[in-house]
């Protein structure tokens, strides 16, 4: 008992130590998974982040080339239906071309920049403009003053070397003092006949590229031209390394791409589109390029932050575990303490049980050893007494004490026939051979034996039994009961009194209903009646031995049936037996 | 505009120009010139005398100029020739005149007109004026060439003033045939001036007599 109880207190440890562990391991893969995720993310939305401020970008870029195509094209359309423009493109005075233009473009090239402020005034702010004429050659004006300074070299990239119909995006990069270079975009617009709907010549405006608001303004971006990169922002051995893998990429991959870049230890992102895609002018690309440098800082940064509260988790979450842990292998322990004790209980009852069954045991092979050895001495001692009887030289007096005693004997034999019945009851080793039995003609034999018995009482006895009355049972044991109640009934009785037997079929019961006169039993008493070895407080004068009745029970149970006491009072004492009936024609039941 | 109303003042400027040559010079020439196929023209310069296609002017409906090219000595005539602006078009849409001519741009119309050229032979403007304006508003056409003329305010508008060193021009019917009268007996180059971009010619000898017949091409 004490060895299961420690392997109960070591399994309830082992038991807290696994949910422990097991909290332990969820809380810190959790943390883990967590970080991982967060990194990724971080990633991701850093590349996302750049991505979309390029695609922004890229849609403010396209946003204000659309303004300017679509003021240079109204602009060009109020241009073509001037007379006078036609004149110059027709004939052959394009030197006047420059002149008839001037106040309709007046606007176009002011040099106070700070005039503009609205979008679309921004939007038209030129650098210069030119004129193409009908093989798409720059058309020289006679005073760059009103239409901005170009050098002559410079001038000529704006070419487009043939009639165009189709507004036209290109970027050039011009010297530009000690700054180096710049670079415009400009925008070559066709000039259309407002006779016959052709082109006639074009307008070439350069601008200043974008400078944009918002916050894709802040992304390092620059323009991809001519197998140069302009881009300030990132360290010019970067940008070195940069240019051949971008003048790679542009000429496998097109218009648009993406890719990552390594240089000095540091990644970049770059995403590149075409500014001007289906241009006759050279192809651009505006290109960003996102230093990863500080992405990963903050990676960096971000995972030891994870780390730091990752161990404050698992900290917090031991404890947590700790106590969930107790609490929760709590009842588990007391269930198992439960189960320990209710095992050493059930152990005890069914040893208890092994004791009671051994005691019966032993009790009902004593009562039928006890039995079988007791008809033997009364046999013999019957034997003896009748021969004395049989004697001639007995006194009268000896004579009647003998004879007393010789039915004494017989009283004693019919003890020991009950107590051996009695004690098989009790062994189960009794067994009724059911069969279909007669109830009337039984009654008939009693109540011939009753008259043939000494009457001391003068009864009265009265039956009311049918004809033919079947039940199922065993005729000797039933008798027998029948015999045990017409005793008693005879015995606890008193002068002129009555008897009388009833028997009759209910439903699937047989009822006989034995009742008497006499003195009542007492209430105390009824209950205990059946019990064995109970005489309840009759007078010593009546024979009897206290087994009748709780043979009479026992056989009456045996056969499925009962008997019971229904009425005691101090007018009628009565019976109850029940058995199963075997109904007039039905057959046997077991 | 009707092909008389060329015929009427080609005619009239061809005899004020030759009537002192007329005595001495009595050759004649008449042919047909193969006018170009009339151009289908828009709409809307249906009644319009000079179209524009593919930077070509060229009478519509399609006319010819025929003229006898040489070293003549001629005066230009006193009375200035006319093109009027009258509805919202040049009337005569093309006039061929004689180098020294002046010609007069009266407004016909109940709007602004502002007649301008930029043509090599002759660049002016004439600003804008209305039909009250005098004098008539007029320029003086001393070099030989073709001066394209445009209002600054109506952009359909064309004409084409063909300023020739030779008296001698014709303006063809609209089925190409002409004929240039009181000619100077000799070897001459005959020219048909067909669009802006097309001159035809043709080396002729001219004698007194029955008329030459002479077709272009």
């Amino acid at each position: 008992m004490s060895a299961a109880e420690d392997q109960g207190g070591a399994g309830m440890a082992s038991f807290r130590t696994r949910l422990l562990v097991a909290m332990m391991l969820v809380v810190s893969a959790a943390a883990a998974a967590m970080l991982v995720l967060t990194q990724r993310n971080v990633d991701a939305s850093v590349r996302r982040d750049f991505q979309r401020d390029f695609q922004d970008r890229l849609a403010a870029l396209q946003t204000v080339q659309d303004v300017r195509h679509a003021v240079i094209a109204e602009r060009s359309r109020l241009l073509a239906r001037k007379a006078r423009i036609h004149a110059a493109l027709e004939d052959s005075a394009l030197d006047l071309l420059y002149p008839s233009a001037r106040d309709e473009l007046a606007d176009v090239t002011t040099a106070d920049e700070g005039a503009f402020r609205e979008p679309g005034a921004f939007a038209l702010r030129a650098r210069y403009y030119r004129f193409l004429d009908g093989k798409g050659q720059v058309i020289t004006p006679a005073d760059a003053k009103d239409v901005g300074e170009l050098a002559d070299a410079d001038a000529s990239k704006l070419a487009t070397g043939r009639l165009i119909d189709q507004p036209q995006t290109g970027y050039i990069r011009r010297e530009a003092g000690e700054d180096g270079h710049v670079i415009d975009e400009v925008i070559a617009m066709p000039i259309v006949s407002s006779e016959s709907g052709e082109p006639i010549a074009a307008i070439v405006l350069g601008f200043k590229p974008p400078v944009l608001g918002g916050r894709e303004a802040g992304l390092p971006s620059g323009i991809w031209l001519d197998g140069r990169l302009d881009l300030p922002t990132i360290p010019d051995e970067a940008r070195a390394a940069l240019e051949p893998v971008l003048a790679k990429a542009v000429a496998a991959d097109g218009d648009h791409g993406a890719f990552e870049f390594h240089s000095a230890g540091t990644s970049y992102l770059v995403s590149y589109k075409q500014l001007n895609p289906g241009s006759v002018y050279a192809p651009a690309f505006e290109v960003a390029v996102l230093s990863l440098a500080e992405s990963s800082a903050l990676q960096r940064r971000l995972a030891w932050e994870f780390a730091g509260v990752a161990a404050l988790v698992l900290a917090g979450a031991y404890l947590l575990s700790h106590i969930l842990s107790r609490r929760l292998s709590a009842p588990v322990e007391r269930l198992a303490v439960d189960s320990e004790e209710n095992r050493a209980h059930w152990h005890r009852a069914q040893a208890a049980l092994e004791n009671t069954s051994q005691e019966l045991q032993r009790s009902a092979r004593f009562s039928a050893d006890a039995s079988h050895q007791l008809k033997t001495p009364v046999t013999v001692l019957r034997a003896g007494l009748e021969e004395l009887l049989a004697g001639e030289n007995l006194k009268p007096e000896a004579r009647e004490e003998v004879s007393s005693l010789v039915h004494q004997t017989f009283r004693l034999a019919s003890v020991i026939e009950d107590l051996l019945l009695l004690s098989r009851v009790d062994a189960g080793r009794l067994q009724i051979q059911f069969s279909r039995v007669d109830l009337a003609p039984l009654f008939e034999a009693l109540l011939d034996d009753v008259g043939a018995l000494p009457d001391v009482f003068d009864l009265e006895v009265e039956a009311d039994v049918p004809p033919a009355l079947w039940i199922t049972g065993e005729k000797g044991y039933i008798t027998l009961i029948l015999q045990n109640l017409l005793e008693n009934a005879r015995k606890y009785n008193h002068t002129h009194g009555r008897i009388r037997i009833g028997a009759l079929e209910e439903g699937e019961w047989v009822v006989v209903r034995i009742g008497n006169t006499g003195p009542a039993i007492p209430r105390a008493s009824q209950e205990h009646i059946f019990e064995r070895f109970h005489r309840g407080a009759v007078g010593e004068n009546v024979p009897g031995h206290g087994i009748g009745l709780n043979l009479a029970r026992e056989l009456a149970l045996l056969h499925g049936g009962d008997l019971r006491l229904s009425r005691s009072d101090n007018e009628w004492t009565e019976f109850e037996l029940r058995f199963r009936a075997a109904g007039a024609a039905g057959k046997a039941k077991p | 505009m009707t092909p008389h109303g060329f015929r009427r003042v080609a005619a009239l400027a061809a005899l004020v120009a030759f009537l002192p040559a007329a005595a001495r010079a009595q050759a004649q020439v008449e042919g047909r010139v193969a006018l170009p196929k009339a151009l289908h023209a828009p709409v809307m310069n249906q009644r319009y005398g000079i179209i524009s296609h593919e930077g070509v002017l060229s009478p519509y409906p399609p006319v010819a100029v025929v003229y006898l090219e040489g070293a003549f000595q001629a005066t230009p005539p006193d009375k200035p020739a006319q093109m009027a602006q009258r509805d919202l078009n040049f009337f005569p849409a093309i006039l061929p005149i004689l180098v020294g001519t002046r010609v007069e741009f009266p407004n016909e119309d109940d709007t602004y007109h502002n007649i301008f050229s930029y043509s090599p032979a002759k660049r002016f403007d004439l600003g804008r004026y209305r039909s009250d304006e005098r004098p008539i508003p007029s320029e003086l056409f001393d070099v030989a060439g073709m001066v394209t003329l445009r209002c600054d305010i109506h952009e359909h508008m064309r004409a084409i003033i063909l300023v020739l060193d030779t008296p001698h021009f014709v303006i063809s019917g609209t089925d190409g045939t002409f004929s240039l009268k009181g000619l100077p007996e000799g070897n001459y180059v005959l020219k048909a001036w067909v669009d802006s971009r097309t001159t035809l010619e043709k080396p002729v000898v001219l004698t007194a007599g029955p008329a030459l017949h002479a077709d272009f091409p």
